[in-house]
């Protein structure tokens, strides 16, 4: 009898140590926003475990650099970010912070997803603050183009299966899962599409020109005159007779801008205020990466309708 | 497809006699698919974002001749004060200080930050200097160099940096109106053994406070630092919790002693006043604070609402014996008095995406008053209206009222504060 207590023991010891083993053997990816971090997830699957840093209904250009994230970033094997300089106001502080060289510039686990997409919006000639809070080596919010989607899962892949080589053929499924599951729904909302290519909209951020490069929708005017100066009024007055003049419906909004403004344009110039995540987790249910590009491209044709 | 076109270009047994012929042909061949691939790389791919995007994955790297981050800081001051300045230099209209940062990476394991001050009143000042080991184990972090000192929450900040135009008085009055900097050895671990964020900095620097080279006056007949025990040295833990997503809450405690240089006041009957000017013994001076920031900052309005909340309160303790000084020359010491207390707390609450408004309440002991009197404590209240044009400019109007006390009498200050940056973006100070 003692012998069998010590024999089962033994045996529930030993299998949470191996769970625990396999536990600790999961890659720990930290991402700078909500979108990296879902196709992280996909790619990954049961052998990597993600976080992120900034909310998807948050402004990723202005996230507090808590120390609260210096925790989740000292143990991370990954840290990959957007990059173009989209967190530059925080993440070098968090990076210092971590002090870990693992995820540290030049490190294995630094991953600047930018270096595998394609990119707009980059300026030509000289570049200064007076065209506002420019981004000189692009505009960094390409994630939303399903095309950079598969850019990004694959070199997440890629990253993966360097540094975990033994699930290389997990990750390598996983991310042919995710393209499927991608191609998938692009069949589902090509009608959407239709029904949106070429109408005109307006736009508070240029965050929205990757998905109108996608949806072929044109944005004729920006609530921002420069990208992050605050709208003035005589350029309000400029977009709503641009708005009227092309005939645009809708005005596309972040939901961490404030409303009242967007409003205010809105009852000048005959069009809606649409509110729209911009990442992941941005509104309850987008939680993955193919339900925020089909909830956004159903949305701007439902306004559109 | 790429390995099954260069299979098909190797024959499987290549024959003695056509080996020359078939290294030309797979040159040629070699060349052709060369060509070909760059042909179908130059292709827009189906989907792909397409006006005007470019590929960056094969691009070169964005700063090739390694050429440090540069960034300029400009501080100007207009003192509107009824009775007059109040500025250390007698201006109105003053540029209290132009600051020059470059910031690298050495190496695989050392970072550099230097940043100059640049003022008429002190010239070019080394503010700080320093490089960080960056691969150091154990989480654990090192700098050798020129530092603020890590005691209490705003002594760390940049003073254009700051959410005032000054330092709250207690930290001018405990450390210098510039805050307390120290060249030595600076070193930092994270821990986290109940689950929040615990940091604990050590250093060790040269002298507490400032010393005769930074104006004082004050020369004693040995440098403080001539024992290690005369060495300046500081502790900081702080205490990190989130309260929720959008609030959370520092409360740190923080210690630094070292020996400093005290005037002595010489016996007008006995010329205490060495050939080489000896007018200060050395005193160990020792400084204990805790301080408590509270922020709150709503994730989706965080461009338009915030809040913050902060206290520091420290005490000075002095070490003021009559005996003090007897030993190398006569004359009276007149140092510090009493240990002395000092506090302020702010607050801030952001009104707009651009606009904050803020106010602050100091309290000061003076350590050269009697201890009894009452009239040797400082009070003041001010309120600041900020404006921010951009992340890169700030435009302060601050009110200061100083309460009267004994002798001293009341003083309204009226200040407005330009501050403007230029280069890359630094990280915002949390």
């Amino acid at each position: 009898m003692t012998r069998a207590f010590f024999s089962s023991t033994f045996a529930l010891i030993f299998a949470a140590g191996l769970a625990a083993t396999s536990a600790e053997a999961q890659l720990k990816v930290v991402t700078s926003t909500p979108d990296l971090s879902a196709i992280a997830a996909e790619v990954g699957g049961n052998k990597v475990t993600t976080r992120h840093v900034s909310e998807g209904y948050q402004d990723p250009h202005f996230v507090e650099a808590k120390p609260s994230f210096v925790l989740q970033l000292r143990n991370a094997d990954v840290w990959a970010f957007v990059g173009l300089g989209l967190e530059v106001g925080w993440m070098p502080l968090l990076l210092d912070g971590a002090r870990n060289p693992r995820i540290r510039p030049g490190a294995t686990g630094y991953v600047d997803v930018s270096r595998s997409v394609r990119l707009l919006d980059i300026p030509a000639g000289d570049v200064d603050r007076s065209q506002g809070d420019v981004h000189p080596l692009g505009n960094p919010h390409y994630w939303l183009h399903p095309e950079n989607g598969r850019r990004i899962a694959r070199m997440f892949q890629q990253k993966f299966s360097e540094l975990d080589p033994k699930n290389a053929a997990s990750y390598a499924a996983n991310e042919r899962a995710f393209e499927t599951r991608l191609d998938a729904a692009e069949r589902g909302w090509r009608p959407s599409l239709s029904m949106i290519a070429g109408k005109p909209v307006a736009a508070w951020h240029t965050s929205w020109r990757y998905f109108a490069d996608y949806t072929k929708m044109n944005i004729v005017g920006f609530m921002e005159p420069k990208p992050g100066v605050p709208p003035s009024p005589a350029h309000l007055a400029g977009l709503i007779q641009t708005m009227k003049r092309t005939g645009a419906k809708i005005i596309i909004m972040e939901p961490f801008y404030s409303r009242k403004t967007a409003d205010f344009v809105a009852s000048k110039s005959g069009a809606k205020v649409l509110v729209l995540p911009p990442s992941v987790g941005g509104v309850r249910g987008v939680n993955d990466y193919v339900a925020l590009m089909k909830s956004d491209i159903e949305k701007v044709a439902a306004a559109l309708r | 497809m790429l390995p099954s076109m260069l299979e098909s270009q190797n024959p499987p047994v290549p024959r003695r006699d056509s080996v020359a012929r078939a290294d030309s042909i797979a040159r040629a061949d070699s060349i052709a698919l060369v060509r070909e691939l760059e042909k179908m790389q130059a292709r827009p791919e189906t989907g792909a974002p397409s006006e005007g995007s470019t590929p960056t994955g094969t691009g070169g790297p964005t700063n090739p001749r390694l050429i440090p981050d540069i960034s300029v800081i400009g501080d100007v001051i207009a003192d509107l004060s009824p009775k007059g300045s109040t500025q250390e230099s007698g201006r109105r209209f003053d540029i209290r200080e132009v600051e020059l940062a470059l910031s690298s990476a050495v190496d695989p394991y050392f970072r550099a930050d230097f940043i100059l001050g640049l003022s008429d009143l002190e010239g070019i000042a080394i503010e700080e200097a320093y490089i960080t080991a960056t691969a150091l184990p154990w989480q654990s972090a090192a700098r050798i160099g020129r530092f603020h000192l890590p005691f209490g929450k705003q002594n760390t900040t940049h003073r254009a940096e700051l959410q005032t135009i000054e330092y709250p008085h207690a930290i001018q009055s405990f450390l210098g109106p510039e805050g307390s900097k120290g060249t030595g050895v600076w070193f930092s671990k994270i821990l986290a053994p109940f689950g929040f964020y615990q940091e604990l900095l050590l250093t060790a620097v040269d002298h507490f406070g400032e010393s005769e080279e930074e104006g004082t006056g004050l020369l004693a007949s040995e440098p403080a630092n001539k024992k290690v025990n005369g060495l300046g040295y500081s502790a900081r833990l702080r205490n990190y919790l989130d309260l929720s997503e959008s609030a959370n809450l520092e409360l740190s405690v923080s210690a630094a002693t070292g020996r400093r240089a005290q005037p002595v006041d010489c016996d007008p009957a006995v010329d205490c006043v060495r050939s080489d000017e000896v007018n200060a013994v050395n005193a160990r001076q020792s400084l204990i604070g805790a301080d408590l920031t509270f922020r709150w900052r709503p994730l989706q309005q965080g461009l338009y609402k915030s809040f913050i909340l902060q206290a520091e309160l420290m005490r000075q303790v002095n070490e003021r014996s009559s005996a003090l000084g007897r030993a190398s020359l006569p004359g009276e010491y007149a140092g510090p008095r009493r240990n002395a207390n000092g506090a302020y707390v702010f607050s801030r609450y952001q009104l707009t995406r651009r606009t904050h408004l803020g106010a602050r309440y100091d309290w000061v002991q003076d350590p050269f008053a009697d201890a009894e009197l009452a009239e040797g404590s400082f009070k003041a209240a001010s309120g600041y209206l900020q404006f921010f044009p951009s992340e890169f400019s700030k435009l302060v109007l601050g009110l200061e009222r100083q309460f009267a006390a004994g002798d001293r009498k009341a003083l309204n200050r009226l200040i407005l504060q330009s501050t403007f940056a230029v280069g890359p973006h630094r990280p915002h100070p949390f």
